[in-house]
């Protein structure tokens, strides 16, 4: 078809009364093939007889046009007599093909043509491909057509709304079917839509109230329209231009949802419900459900709204009912879930301001010219969606919605500064309780069918978000089962606990001042369990294999436990550990071949040698010094191969080198200055004595080793030590002062 | 202002001109129609913007319903603003065929990087096997 040929519709000869009336339309199909083309692109069939006009799907190749335009020739001939048969006929064919959708229109009749069709179709199928195959079945058509108004000026929508709108009158009233969702009202000629197969049949089916596959498209407006019987409602208006083809109306099947035809045949004005009437355009106005509503309004058609997923649970009170809501007593406070405290101040605030128009954006263009398919969402629609925004910021969890959270926090903060400061003469008013959703049943978090692996998703329109509980809840004991498996079990068990003392702490630093010291002892009993449960005892080294809490630490998530535990826990108990680590040192240095995961422990570990007494540190390094039973190596010369034990007694040394440096009266018990020196001596000649190759760098060279051996060392020793030690030149001049 | 301060709502977006960016790379450009809680979108008029270097092409869709985890982001467009771009408008055909000689090269060079590694005996997991994030 060339450029701005027409389309033939066959139907119009079918209602033969109708026929003065199609041939405007025919006119007018002329300017609609120059918009349809915009949007989907240039169609290439090329009928151009006056009197047959095919609707043609865009995609139809050029020699399928020719082949229907035939076929339609033939229809011609049939004359009068196909539209008898054509109004008998049966079902629609809902055929997918889009090809396929013309035979739609012809029925009976196609099935000659067809195999004439399919014929010449083969024949010509490659030709027609190239031009056709961009290789996406959606892609209309890519040809060049005339630029059009709207793809030169963006602020136009449509060039021919103003003279598309006075020649529909009331007969486009028929055209109107209300049980597809959103029909078009005027894009499609009346006489077309009555004569698709497909619409009778929807227009002479039962009122749509019945039909549940219709039901969540049904929106208000649908049921407020009623069935067929009301379509001559005077006071309706069309509104849209003939934007959509017909032939996207005949492709559809009725029970389709139509979501290529155009949408919202209605006004704003003709909506039941005068709640939002002046908030239809202009934004979105005040959270008006939310308050009691005045009484002289009507309640609205549907009481319950079929968006969306439709859950059993939801509480039809939930959805907007100027009824219902009055019922909700707003003194009363309860149990309700309720939004940040700031924010409820902030929505009565504005329902005490009133209903103000919002501003609208100034940079509406196309203001002159209404956007046609603009209020597609009605406000009912807006108010659902945001009430389940609101619904998602109600949670009980702080992980939920974190910037919503840190928001109000930060709102508050710099309320209270303000207070402070004296700005603000008067506090905010009291907290409201407003009770904005009932939550009518209890949410079952986890639910578990009974042989399934796993859980299953549950999340309702209150919690939307909680899909599965990342917390295991029926933990199963194992009374069998290897040391492994029972050490791996114990740190599942001993994390979760851990996680929520970390939890704890969190929302502890977050409370407000006098809530702490309870929230401080709850948290230091749960600690407490949690280092009961750790089972650290003395035991030998046999019995290091089979020792509990060094079965934890061979694990590497053991190691991240206890590495984490350690902040938490009271001085004497972080110094057991620490102790209960040095000791056995050398077979978890053995254990952690593999994984190389010490290094975890090294940092908190480092903390708590920071804050040790020097008697104590003395036990400690005595640990590395005594001798082991099996090995000729002491636990020291292994450290130092060992990047977690060579780093751990870096630590210590420095944290002693500290003490004896700084006034602090140090209160050793006796022998503890020999024992130091002692072992700084050991250590001195460990380092020396180890080949370099096999010294490993640890995670942290403290500054003030050098100084200490310069205390006690000579300096050729000195000198040695630090170039196995790779000190940096500044500290080589600490060696030069000694 | 919104009456929902301290979160994100599309519903100040509705009935606006938006560029969509979707998880599978493509660009849409629509106005949005509706939306509900899941950030699912209707996008009305919609045209699939096709780029590349500093040519785009454009290839009318119609309506999307898009599902909301698909999208990466959105964004309102200006209208006063939108022409005012220095990238060229080409032809559906041309870009399409620009997109395929891009595609053709990516692929290409893709082949010759994994050729080298394969030689010196590393091999890097094909993008497509991978887990998307």
């Amino acid at each position: 078809m060339a450029e701005g040929g027409e389309p033939v519709i066959l139907e119009d000869y079918l209602l033969v009364e109708d026929v003065p009336l199609l041939e405007e339309m025919a006119e007018e199909d002329e300017e609609l093939d120059l918009y349809n083309e915009m949007t989907f692109g240039l169609d290439r069939d090329s009928t151009e007889e006056d009197a047959a006009k095919p609707l043609m799907p865009p995609e139809t190749s050029p020699e399928l046009a020719k082949v229907v335009a035939e076929e339609t020739e033939a229809g011609e001939e049939l004359g009068s007599g196909a539209a008898e048969q054509l109004e008998e006929l049966g079902e629609p064919q809902e055929e997918g093909g889009m090809e396929l959708e013309v035979e739609q229109v012809i029925s009976e009749l196609e099935e000659e043509e067809e195999e004439l069709g399919t014929e010449e179709q083969e024949e010509d199928q490659d030709p027609s491909e190239e031009p056709n195959d961009l290789g996406d079945p959606a892609v209309m058509r890519a040809v060049q057509s005339k630029p059009t108004l709207e793809s030169q000026d963006s602020a136009v929508l449509d060039s021919r709304i103003g003279t598309c709108w006075a020649e529909f009158g009331k007969e486009d009233m028929l055209a109107m079917d209300p049980v597809v969702w959103g029909s078009c009202p005027g894009s499609i000629p009346p006489h077309h839509v009555l004569e698709d197969k497909a619409i009778l049949q929807v227009l002479e089916r039962p009122p749509p109230s019945t039909n549940m596959a219709l039901d969540f498209l049904g929106s208000p407006m649908q049921r407020g329209y009623g069935g067929s019987p009301r379509l001559k409602h005077p006071g309706f208006r069309l509104m849209s231009p003939k934007s959509f083809p017909q032939r996207f109306l005949r492709q559809q099947s009725p029970l389709m949802p139509r979501s290529l035809c155009s949408p919202r045949p209605f006004t704003p004005a003709r909506r039941p419900s005068p709640l939002f009437a002046s908030n239809q355009t202009a934004g979105y106005a005040a959270p008006t459900p939310f308050r009691p509503i005045s009484p002289h309004i009507s309640p609205p058609q549907p009481l319950t709204m079929h968006f969306g997923p439709v859950s059993p649970s939801l509480d039809p009170a939930l959805f907007f009912s100027p009824s219902a809501s009055s019922q909700l007593n707003l003194s009363t406070p309860s149990h309700m879930t309720q939004l940040h405290p700031q924010h409820q101040r902030i929505l009565t605030q504005r329902q005490q301001q009133g209903g103000q128009a919002q501003s609208i954006s100034p940079k509406k263009l196309w203001s002159p010219k209404v956007d046609p398919y603009a209020g597609l969402m009605t406000s009912k629609e807006k108010d659902w969606v945001v009430k389940v925004e609101m619904i998602q910021l109600q949670s009980e969890n702080m992980d939920d919605d974190y910037y919503y959270q840190t928001y109000y926090q930060r709102l508050e903060r710099k309320q209270a500064e303000e207070e402070l400061l004296g700005r603000r003469n008067k506090q905010e008013p009291p907290k409201l309780v407003t009770p904005f959703i009932q939550k009518v049943e209890t949410y079952d978090s986890v639910v578990r069918i009974a042989g399934s692996l796993g859980q299953v998703a549950v999340s309702t329109c209150y919690s939307p978000r909680r899909a599965i509980d990342a917390v295991h809840h029926a933990l199963v004991e194992e009374a069998a089962g290897s040391h492994r498996l029972r050490a791996l079990h114990r740190i599942e068990k001993l994390f979760l606990q851990l996680l929520e003392v970390e939890e704890m702490q969190r929302k502890m630093s977050l409370a407000p001042e006098e809530q702490q010291p309870c929230c401080q002892e709850q948290k230091s009993q749960e600690v407490e369990r949690i280092y009961q449960a750790l089972k650290i005892r003395a035991c030998s080294s046999e019995e290091e294999a089979e020792d509990e809490f060094l079965q934890l630490l061979c694990v590497q998530k053991g190691k991240k436990l206890t590495a984490r535990l350690l902040p938490h826990l009271p001085r004497e108990q972080a110094e057991k550990i620490l102790l209960t680590i040095t000791h056995h040192l050398p077979f978890l240095m053995k254990k952690d071949v593999l994984d190389e995961s010490l290094p975890l422990l090294y940092s908190p570990l480092n903390e708590v040698v920071g804050g040790m007494t020097f008697s104590n540190l003395i036990k400690v390094l005595q640990e590395m010094t005594r001798p082991l039973p099996k090995s000729p190596e002491l636990p020291l010369t292994m450290a130092l191969k060992n990047q977690f034990g060579i780093s751990l007694l870096y630590s210590l040394l420095s944290h002693g080198e500290r003490l004896l440096s700084s006034d602090v009266p140090l209160e050793p018990c006796g022998g503890d200055f020999e024992m130091w020196t002692d072992m700084v001596f050991l250590v001195a000649r460990e380092l020396s004595q180890v080949p370099k190759a096999s010294l490993v760098e640890p995670l942290f060279l403290p500054s003030n080793l050098l100084s200490l051996f310069c205390r006690y060392l000579d300096k050729q020793t000195i000198h040695h030590l630090e170039a196995k030690m790779e000190c940096s030149p500044l500290l080589s001049e600490a060696a030069m002062l000694c | 202002m919104n009456y929902m301060p301290g979160t994100a709502s599309l519903i100040q977006d509705i009935d606006k001109k938006h560029l969509v960016l979707l998880r599978d790379g493509r660009t849409l450009i629509g106005y949005l129609r509706s939306i509900d809680q899941f950030a699912n979108l209707v996008l009305h008029q919609t045209v699939e913007r096709i780029h590349v270097g500093k040519k785009y092409g454009d290839i009318p869709r119609g309506i999307f319903v898009v599902r909301g985890e698909n999208v990466v982001l959105l964004g309102e467009i200006d209208l006063e603003k939108e022409s005012d771009t220095p990238l060229q408008q080409v032809s559906i055909e041309e870009i399409l065929e620009e997109q395929r000689v891009e595609q053709q090269a990516k692929q290409e060079s893709e082949k010759l990087k994994v050729q080298a590694l394969k030689e010196r005996g590393l091999s890097v997991p094909r993008v497509d096997t991978l887990d998307e994030y």
